[in-house]
């Protein structure tokens, strides 16, 4: 019940936000964002600390829906979605704060694309009927189309339409699986459901159920994404504006980490089992790939757009490895990347809305103006490139510890990724707040209290899961004991 | 106080994070307290643990902080363990660390970019004297993982910290990216132990060296002994150390002389069990010392900049403590380690001096003639060269001898005694050569000495545990990792490794002095080919840039656009294209569409009629 209420809430607080830029003006929309995604973490803070129930369920609620076919409004909320939800409030107050003045025409609007994208992640997260998962997978992608389609920069349209492109077919592949997975299960039980648990334990023809995960896989994959489905993601990020790259990065790609986690791999454990050494070559691919070519970029935003491929690699990696250290890697790996990228993204944006670009030969030596930005993007550089006492480390070498105990040879290759990542990682900081300061840069406002502030809590964020993970650790792995995929 | 030990890296950490947080807004004078005030303490901390620890009688001493993370039955803890191996590594950081910092409130005072470089730099110290503290007394593997790659990111700041100049830069990222090649071998090699043993609890897994498969003992070895080549600058991937000199000084004297750079031997002398295990891994480690020392030791004679003359003599130094660790001159390579550590800080700390007196004046051919008129640091000098020679009754002398008279002795025949002593011949020579030729002959360039007590200061403790540091240390050390060894000094062999280091020195104030003439040995077409092959460090950085740098950047730039979007690109334009052509029938005219229904209607009237 109390689920519903909060993702009635975003959206509601969206249709607020909305009309509040009429009645109170432009400044309204943004305080009404605020506070809607502050009050969720809060809440999230609150149904942690209260625990768990029985079932290891922080809340739940089921109601029929379309009951005819099987179809209930089935929300739930264990220990990993939490984590998700809590992650998904947090990142809305960071991409709130990061276009605090960057929205300059209907910012009442972009606010509430920004609550009901939110709302339909956290519908992603708790949603444990596979029609009611993918009624919120799409109410994802319309809102953030329109994030980039609006208020994105110069080639918005281009961008948007590639990533609505992608995400809708690939979505569709997924929507196919579904309805099949519900009639061989019907054929099998006479009983039409689309719960999630009811499926679970679905008997499957080995050979249908390979289409059918893979019906799944591509849709998750191509959202996480891995290479070769991963070309929407660069111009997507990179045309974004700040608070829909942060949302991107963030959060959206974890819905795909997410999927694999929570279906792709449960629903069909024999056929994720066969396919396990596929998809780990595909991480692995992906983070060296990813790595290589976030080295190649010359414009800030979309080398990190780029490492964001190379860093869910490690996820499949970890994911595939089929135990508790690789599927653990994977979840705090979701966690810390969605802080460090976050941030690194925020930081893009701010570059931009001061030099209004994002080419770094345009850039150099800013540490002269704004010391202080430099030392954020040096932290959460150092962190993205994977140094102990920051969270991606714990997530990476989970995730690299759990696969080399099932494929030693994919695991090595993949580590060679800490090195392509130090490779890339230094020189965006050389290239941009290093070297001779650039003379056409006369002057560059320095990150102020609200900025700090937010880059302040994503700092303690990745100390936090680096230093002392048990927390994230413990809430992952109660789910990941009920998954039982694992041996 | 032993209770107390886990303020000893705690206090540089808080160091750090006072001057992080702060931003650089206290006053300088504060800073430097702060700085070199918390690196003191956890040294004096420390003093008072180990003395503890040594009356104690107890072989080792573990505190528990926290389980850093548990999946499953992976628990690595945050353990410091404190044994005669690791409390020696504490003492030298600590205490060097210490003195170091202290000559770094003199040295960085004016010479930082920003007003707030001075607060910067000491930040990173601290940071780097935590993580190497983390390094030397973690009990588990992940815990000096930490370690390991904390000091290598303090190292890659520092070297780059005077940040305006693009090559500092670039040798900041190629020292980080250089030893990362390193640490991923290491991270690999700590995936494979702990498949085998399922731990990386460090005396834990030594206790079950006995299930290990004699095979997967060799690759780990190996594997790890890949991460301390990385990180002690060891040949193959020791390429990074030369360039690491864009650092200010007193980095270099802390980081890549007195500790960051032993880390690698420590690594496998704290591995020693893994070793015994596997023959083939140690005699490894042996050959990279040799060969690394060997090379170093004739780039160094080439070299005209006074700290790459350095850099590249503490490259062949831990050569030596390799190939100690290798032949199995266990306490002997941690002695080496200590004296190395005394009066290779003293000469990077006496060349800072010099550096500082003449502007940034590094080359030292420009020098010349100044022990006249700096005779503190020249004394300095002196006494550190002297050590590193290993001259009879310096500390090097001691620590040197052991490994070479163990090496002798070493079943796989002499080569490594020849190789060892050839090398300090070699030492002997190029060490002269900087001598003679900063600070004798004619002045080139005027200094302008400022030190004050805070930058002197340390040079005297240093030229003190440089002198006695070697018969202070044979009792600390002796039965460290097993005995030193009792040596004869009167046989052949061991007067010939005596005599070749003063033999050297002679020869190399003869040539040097210009007392003996090699002018046309040299000028020869062979003799100068020679030189520029070992000037640039026999050529790796050539290798590297073809087979490694070149053509990464050349994927890169050619696929900037994406290889893989080709796909999708053309799928694009294949639609595009399909719409284009259909917009063409559009074209709004009747008698175009009556026309084109009628053949549409006749081509349906004759497949109809085919049939």
């Amino acid at each position: 019940m109390i689920l519903f209420v909060v993702i009635l809430a975003l959206l509601g607080a969206g249709v607020v936000a909305w009309a509040s830029e009429r009645v109170l003006g432009k400044d309204a929309p943004r305080l009404v964002s605020l506070l809607a995604f502050g009050a969720g973490l809060v809440w999230s803070a609150a149904v942690w600390l209260d625990g768990a129930d029985a079932n290891g369920l922080y809340a739940a609620m089921d109601w029929p829906w379309i009951a005819r076919f099987g179809i209930h409004l089935t929300l739930e909320m264990d220990g990993l979605s939490l984590l998700m939800v809590a992650l998904t409030m947090f990142l809305g107050i960071v991409a709130v704060v990061s276009s605090w003045d960057e929205i300059e025409s209907a910012q009442g609007f972009f606010q509430f694309n920004i609550l009901w994208v939110m709302a339909g992640v956290v519908g992603v997260f708790t949603a444990m009927d596979l029609l009611l998962f993918f009624f919120f997978w799409e109410v994802m992608l319309i809102p953030m189309y329109l994030l980039i389609a609006i208020w994105g920069h110069e080639e918005k349209a281009y961008a948007s339409m590639k990533f609505f492109l992608f995400t809708q077919i690939s979505g569709l592949l997924m929507l196919f699986a579904i309805l099949a997975l519900v009639f061989v299960h019907h054929g099998a039980t006479g009983e039409i459901t689309f719960s999630y648990k009811a499926l679970l334990g679905a008997e499957i023809d080995p050979r249908i159920a390979t289409w059918l995960m893979l019906g799944f896989f591509v849709a998750f994959a191509t959202k996480l994404p891995s290479v070769p489905v991963h070309t929407w993601l660069p111009d997507a990020h990179t045309q974004a504006p700040t608070a829909g790259s942060v949302i991107l990065a963030g959060i959206l790609l974890k819905t795909g980490a997410y999927g694999i986690i929570r279906f792709a791999v449960p629903l069909f454990p024999e056929a994720s089992a066969d396919f396990a050494v596929w998809a780990m070559l595909l991480g692995t691919v992906s983070i060296l790939y990813g790595g290589a070519m976030a080295f190649s970029q010359s414009d800030f935003k979309r080398l990190v757009a780029y490492s964001s491929i190379a860093h869910m690699g490690f996820i499949l990696l970890g994911v595939y490895a089929f135990n508790e250290l690789g599927m653990q890697g994977a979840i705090v790996t979701m966690v810390a990347h969605g802080f460090s990228t976050a941030a690194l993204f925020m930081m893009a944006g701010a570059i931009q809305q001061r030099l209004h670009t994002r080419e770094m030969s345009q850039m150099g030596g800013l540490w002269k103006h704004a010391p202080r930005m430099g030392t954020m993007t040096l932290f959460f550089v150092i962190a993205s490139v994977g140094m102990p006492g920051l969270g991606n480390f714990v997530g990476e070498f989970l995730a690299l510890l759990g696969a080399f105990q099932e494929n030693w040879v994919m695991a090595a290759v993949a580590t060679l990724g800490i090195v392509v990542a130090a490779v890339y990682g230094l020189y965006l900081m050389q290239r941009s707040f290093q070297g001779t300061p650039n003379p056409d840069v006369a002057s560059m406002r320095d990150f102020g209290l609200r900025e700090m502030s937010v880059m302040a809590a994503m700092m303690a964020g990745l100390v936090w899961v680096g230093v002392y993970p048990q927390h994230v650790l413990e809430l992952s792995s109660a789910t990941i004991q009920t998954l039982g995929v694992l041996p | 106080m032993l209770e107390y030990l886990w303020l000893v890296p705690a206090l540089p950490l808080v160091g750090f994070f006072v001057l992080f947080v702060t931003e650089g807004k206290l006053p300088d004078k504060l800073v430097g307290v702060i700085g070199a005030g918390s690196v003191g303490l956890a040294a004096l901390v420390a003093l008072g643990a180990g003395a503890e620890f040594v009356q104690s009688g107890e072989g080792s001493y573990a505190q528990s902080l926290w389980i850093w993370m548990a999946v499953g039955n992976f628990t690595p803890s945050i353990t410091l363990y404190l044994d005669p191996l690791s409390l020696v590594m504490t003492g030298v950081i600590t205490g060097v660390g210490f003195l170091i910092h202290l000559f770094a409130t003199g040295y960085m005072w004016k010479d930082h970019e920003e007003p707030e470089g001075l607060s910067r730099f000491f930040a990173y110290m601290n940071l780097f004297v935590f993580a190497m503290l983390m390094l030397v007394l973690g009990d588990n593997l992940l815990v000096l993982f930490l370690g390991w790659e904390g000091v290598g990111l303090c190292s890659y700041l520092l070297i780059g910290f005077y940040h305006r100049d693009p090559e500092n830069g670039y040798a900041a990222r190629k020292a980080f990216v250089v030893t990362r090649v390193g640490d991923t071998l290491m991270a690999i090699g700590l995936f494979l132990l702990f498949r085998e043993l399922g731990t990386l609890d460090i005396q834990t897994a030594l206790g079950d060296t006995g299930q290990l498969d004699p095979g997967m003992a060799t690759a780990i070895g190996l594997l790890l002994l890949g991460g301390a080549v990385g990180k002690s600058a060891q040949v193959p991937l020791q390429t990074w150390l030369p360039d690491a000199m864009a650092g200010p000084t007193p980095v270099s004297a802390l980081i890549h002389a007195a500790t960051m750079v032993t880390a690698g031997v420590y690594l496998i002398a704290r591995m020693k069990g893994i070793y015994e295990l596997a023959p083939v891994a140690q005699f490894a480690v042996a050959i990279v010392g040799l060969v690394t020392l060997l090379i170093s030791s004739f780039t160094a004679l080439t070299q005209t900049d006074i700290k790459r003359i350095l850099a590249y003599s503490t490259m062949s130094q831990i050569g030596y403590m390799f190939m100690a660790l290798g032949v199995g001159a266990w306490s002997a390579g941690i002695f080496h380690l200590m004296t190395h550590a005394f009066f290779k800080a003293l000469l990077f700390l006496a060349s800072g001096s010099v550096i500082l007196a003449l502007h940034h004046e590094q080359d030292i051919h420009k020098m010349g003639g100044l022990w006249r008129k700096l005779p503190v640091p020249f004394a300095s000098m002196l006494i550190g060269s002297l050590a590193l020679v290993a001259l009879p009754l310096t500390s090097g002398f001691y620590s040197k001898d052991a490994i070479l008279l163990t090496a002798w002795e070493h079943d796989t025949g002499r080569w490594f005694w020849a190789g060892g002593v050839l090398a300090a011949f070699m030492t002997a020579l190029y060490t002269t050569r900087m001598m003679v030729v900063a600070f004798f002959g004619e002045t080139k360039t005027e200094p302008d000495d400022a030190s004050r007590i805070n930058m002197w200061g340390p040079l005297v403790v240093l030229c003190v545990l440089s002198i006695a540091g070697g018969w202070m240390g044979i009792g600390v050390l002796d039965g460290l990792l097993g005995p030193l060894g009792e040596f004869s000094h009167t046989d052949p062999v061991a007067v010939t490794t005596v005599a070749l280091p003063i033999f050297g020195v002679l020869l190399g104030w003869l040539v040097f002095s210009g007392r003996l003439d090699l002018s046309t040995l040299v000028a020869s077409s062979f003799g100068d080919a020679l030189r520029r092959f070992w000037q640039s460090g026999w050529a790796f950085d050539w290798v590297y840039d073809r087979l490694f740098v070149k053509p990464f950047l050349w994927v890169a730039r050619v696929n900037k656009r994406d290889i893989v979007d080709l796909v999708f690109r053309i799928t694009a334009s294949v639609t595009r294209g399909f719409h284009h052509v259909g917009a063409l029938t559009q074209t709004g005219r009747l008698r175009w569409y009556a026309a084109n229904m009628a053949i549409g209607l006749i081509v349906v009237f004759l497949i109809v009629a085919s049939v």
